[in-house]
């Protein structure tokens, strides 16, 4: 993102939906990481997202469930995806971001590969 | 020209997949039986809180380009959304059971095969449909052999009803004696539970969304909430009367489902049954195909998966799953042996309980400029969204104790 542009950052950016360039649906901006700097201003550093993220704002419990549900069935290894804000291309009512690769997109495959794909007239 | 036509099509698709259903026409016959005209006036109070709100979908979708479901976690994040989420998939899975009962009733009153047989195969070729159908196909077909339904409104007219008290009974409350009036309001509320049903605003949305809507069709979406949504009360209005006329003027109440389907038998004698069974299977597949998608479509929005009806199921591996679940889940009641009638009143009185939670985060939004500018809504459509869901949610809260206490 250009520098200069001023963002409210809960308003405008956190629940929005992210799209790559493709205007494919990746998920939502579920959480904000913010550093914290000696002696300069903070700097936001990545968008977060996964079930995991989303989890620990409804509560510790629920991130716990959603860890061990993912470690159980063992759909990948990180249910928190992190992009980095400099991979942020536009913000309009989409977050659309530059990525080329899809971890956020593990489950869908997973449940593609072993649930969905193997049952009849799916593709 | 063709964009609104579109829009039409959809709000009429709408309505005639949604409004007439199960709920509407098990309350509406109840009403008629139990209190002759004297609850008319709960269609049209509620018919008129969904043409505003109809029409509000419209417009946040035309104005905004997000989804009901994508505006409410935008603005009021997922630690809120998700509340409302969960109270409707709850309520949708209940009533997606009693759709799917209603479909077997009605498959019953045509073939003679008991209704239990029908159930799964039932859910089998919903989902079926929905796994291969693209929306269009589906809701086309089902909304043309919805036009069955007008035969209730044959019916009623061909009976010859006393059109004053009707009238009387269309805007003001009849008072029933007071040993009564705790199933009157229960029953009230169910209708208005079974009118305003969040689904059909949910579906309408994502289809708004998926169509593109803009500003230049606000007048069209306006129209067609009102022309689509009056139909449906029309046809429920049908039902009540033509209940009333059978039903009340003999002193029989309705316990089971099966005296329902006597309800054309007066007017339309020996097509009277076949064609109620073939309207109500055709009406609750109808609502049962908008409460499976809207239900899987709030839900990829809400964690901003890929939805939609017409992509193949491997591209929408979650979205279709969704439904799938949610299908086979919600006929797991009746397959317990709990009685569908029970389950369709109790659902739409469910329905009218969680109104405040499902319909006030929307209504905020719709006064919120960042989502829809200057097309702000008016005093009018706030006060009467707002006095209708809350007079019932608090008449629900205090009627269904009321009716399980009264009921057994």
């Amino acid at each position: 993102m250009p520098p200069s542009h001023a963002r409210h950052l809960v308003a405008e950016v956190l629940d929005k939906q992210i799209v790559d360039a493709k205007k494919h649906k990746l998920g939502k901006v579920d959480g904000l990481v913010i550093v914290l700097r000696d002696g300069k201003p903070p700097r936001v550093a990545y968008i977060e997202c996964g079930a995991a993220v989303v989890a620990r704002r409804l509560g510790r419990w629920c991130e716990r469930l959603v860890l061990a549900l993912n470690r159980r069935l063992g759909v990948r290894d990180e249910p928190r995806y992190r992009i980095a804000w400099s991979k942020v291309t536009k913000i309009d009512i989409n977050v659309e971001v530059d990525v080329d690769e899809y971890p956020l997109l593990a489950l869908e495959e997973w449940l593609r590969e072993h649930i969905v794909g193997r049952i009849p007239f799916s593709k | 020209m063709k964009s609104s036509f579109l829009q039409m099509a959809l709000g009429i698709i709408t309505a005639i997949g949604g409004f007439l259903e199960v709920g509407s026409v098990a309350t509406a016959a109840q009403a008629g039986a139990s209190h002759r005209y004297g609850l008319i006036w709960s269609i049209v109070l509620g018919t008129v809180c969904l043409i505003f709100l109809i029409e509000m979908s419209g417009r946040l979708a035309a104005i905004s380009r997000h989804t009901i479901a994508d505006a409410v976690r935008e603005r009021f994040g997922f630690d809120f959304a998700i509340w409302p989420r969960l109270a409707e998939l709850l309520v949708n899975f209940l009533v997606l059971g009693a759709e799917i009962g209603g479909i077997c009733l009605g498959l019953k009153v045509l073939t003679g095969i008991d209704t239990r047989w029908w159930v799964v195969p039932v859910a089998l070729f919903l989902w079926f449909v929905l796994w291969v159908g693209t929306l269009n196909v589906i809701e086309n077909s089902t909304s043309i052999l919805g036009l069955l339904t007008i035969a209730f409104v044959v019916a009623a007219v061909k009976m010859h009803p006393d059109w004053l008290p009707l009238a009387r009974g269309a805007v003001a409350p009849v008072f029933p004696p007071r040993s009564e009036s705790g199933h009157y309001w229960f029953t009230a509320v169910s209708i208005i539970g079974a009118t305003i049903s969040p689904y059909m605003v949910y579906f309408y949305s994502s289809g708004a969304v998926e169509d593109g809507w803009r500003e230049k069709d606000l007048p069209a979406n306006r129209v067609t909430a009102v022309v689509g949504m009056s139909f449906g009360a029309l046809m429920s209005i049908a039902v009540l009367v033509a209940s009333a006329e059978v039903f009340h003027s003999r002193g029989i109440d309705i316990s089971r489902y099966e005296q329902i389907a006597l309800v054309l038998t007066p007017a339309l004698h020996r097509w009277g049954w076949p064609i109620f069974g073939a309207a109500l299977a055709v009406c609750c597949f109808g609502a049962a195909v908008e409460i499976s998608l809207a239900s899987a479509y709030s839900v990829a929005q809400t964690f901003g998966w890929n939805w939609g009806e017409d992509e193949k199921p491997v591209k929408r591996a979650r979205f279709s799953l969704t439904y799938t679940i949610l299908i086979f889940l919600s006929i797991v009641p009746i397959l317990l042996g709990v009685d569908p009638l029970k389950q369709t009143i109790v659902s739409m009185a469910l329905t009218a309980i969680i109104l405040p939670l499902a319909i006030l985060p929307f209504l905020l939004l719709l006064n919120d400029e960042t989502f829809v500018g200057t097309h702000r809504n008016g005093p009018i459509g706030n006060t009467v969204v707002v006095i209708t869901i809350f007079l019932a949610s608090i008449i629900a809260l205090v009627a269904v104790p009321l009716e399980i206490i009264g009921g057994s």
